[in-house]
């Protein structure tokens, strides 16, 4: 099971790891963000559903979520 | 079951606390076993004594020491005066004396459920190589050293920083060769030979308690984060965690070593690599976590003991947070004078 789809996530944005005790606070951008990628959808769907939730451009919700990856890559969750 | 006398020692619940009091709490929540907790003290001031809601009957008892006849005739006379059922210590110093005379405490008719001494000894820091071969896991790079020369060139070899450990207590980090060889000084000076030194090795620090029944199967497991620790290094609050990798590794330490009672791992864990630091032949201080997650094993080791059937090990949730807390009780002096002057309170 990959790690991502184990991390619980509540509404307020807190984010526990299980595996390894660690714990988070991500926006409420981060917050779709996340709940995206534990989905499974592409970066490209995620940027995609930011746009509709948010008043942000295509080019910057791709942005934010190449960024938001590598952040995750950097705590080993991705 | 019939009402049970259980000896728990280690009720120095202080700022670096004994289990016994996680013990004796963890017992009297399984009602099943009607416990009365008969606290085994070295001191008068251990708070165990005092806390009369978790330890129904408390003795000072003499130190482990020499041959253990002093010991042993003080727990005769607490049998025949309360009943001993079951006697479960909980420091390191005891283990040698009761693993020795293990056979004496069935002739008395106390159950105990202990590693063997051959087990007891693989806990041993110079062993641990040999014990995480058989757990499939990593070990920090280690050198065994019984000379400064070896000391010198172990640190050469591995390069700064390390750790410089003793057999079975203590470790400092050394940043300098210097400090290295100051910290090697100190410990044989305290602990003897051998001193170990150990490459460092960065990740995160998680646990895991556990009982095993000696035949190879567990009687349950809990891994933990330790979120903040003491100026001692003792656990002020921490968290259940699911770390599929490092509890494998503690199901196969019960099952290659067949082991027998309680243990604790203290584990390095960086991704899936799970590198073993040590092994305590005891439940930990903060037994009392498992016990509140679920998963109550002094309870369980006392049932498994005295031969009682039980369910399978039940499993906990992951992000149960322990939180320590400093509490106070007030009392009668009458208290510490009998503990001083009859050397028995309740």
């Amino acid at each position: 099971m990959n790690r991502l789809s184990q991390l619980a996530l509540s509404d307020e944005g807190f984010v526990f790891d299980p595996q390894t005790g660690d714990s988070f606070q991500v926006s409420e951008t981060g917050m779709a963000v996340l709940r995206a990628l534990k989905e499974g959808r592409s970066d490209e769907e995620t940027a995609q559903q930011l746009v509709a939730d948010f008043e942000v451009s295509l080019e910057e919700a791709r942005r934010d979520c190449t960024d938001f990856r590598g952040q995750l890559k950097n705590f080993g969750l991705a | 079951m019939k009402d049970l006398a259980i000896g728990v020692s280690g009720i120095n619940a202080v700022d670096n606390p004994g289990p016994g009091v996680g013990v004796a709490r963890s017992l009297k929540e399984a009602e099943d076993l009607n416990a009365r907790i008969i606290g085994l003290a070295y001191d008068a001031m251990e708070p165990g004594i005092y806390m009369d809601w978790v330890v129904d009957r408390s003795f000072i008892m003499p130190y482990p020491s020499g041959d253990g006849a002093a010991y042993f005739d003080r727990l005769a006379f607490i049998r025949d005066q309360q009943g001993l059922d079951v006697l479960i210590p909980n420091l390191d110093a005891e283990l040698p004396l009761y693993l020795k005379r293990v056979g004496e405490l069935k002739d008395m008719g106390i159950a105990t459920f202990l590693p063997s001494m051959e087990q007891f000894k693989l806990r041993g820091k110079d062993k641990l190589a040999e014990v995480a071969e058989r757990m499939d896991i990593k070990l920090p790079k280690t050198k065994v050293c019984t000379s400064l020369d070896q000391l010198i060139a172990a640190v050469d070899e591995l390069g700064l920083p390390v750790m410089v450990k003793g057999s079975f207590y203590k470790a400092y980090a050394a940043y300098t060769t210097t400090q290295a060889v100051s910290h090697f000084h100190a410990l044989v000076a305290e602990w003897g030979y051998p001193v170990i030194v150990q490459s460092i090795v960065s990740g995160e620090e998680l646990n895991v308690i556990g009982v095993g029944d000696g035949a190879g199967g567990s009687l349950g497991i809990v891994g933990i984060k330790k979120i903040s620790v003491t100026a001692l290094g003792k656990i002020w609050t921490g968290v259940t965690i699911k770390h599929r990798p490092m509890l494998d590794a503690a199901n196969r330490f019960i099952r290659e070593l067949k082991w027998r009672g309680p243990f604790e791992l203290e584990c390095i864990v960086k991704g899936d690599d799970v590198y073993l630091i040590e092994i305590n032949p005891r439940f930990p201080a903060w037994v009392y976590f498992a016990t509140g997650v679920g998963v109550n094993l002094p309870a369980r080791l006392v049932r498994h003991a005295l031969g009682v059937d039980q369910p399978l090990a039940p499993d906990y949730e992951a992000g149960k947070l322990f939180v320590r807390y400093s509490y106070e009780l007030v009392t009668d002096m009458v208290k510490f004078q009998q503990a001083v002057t009859r050397g028995e309170v309740g």
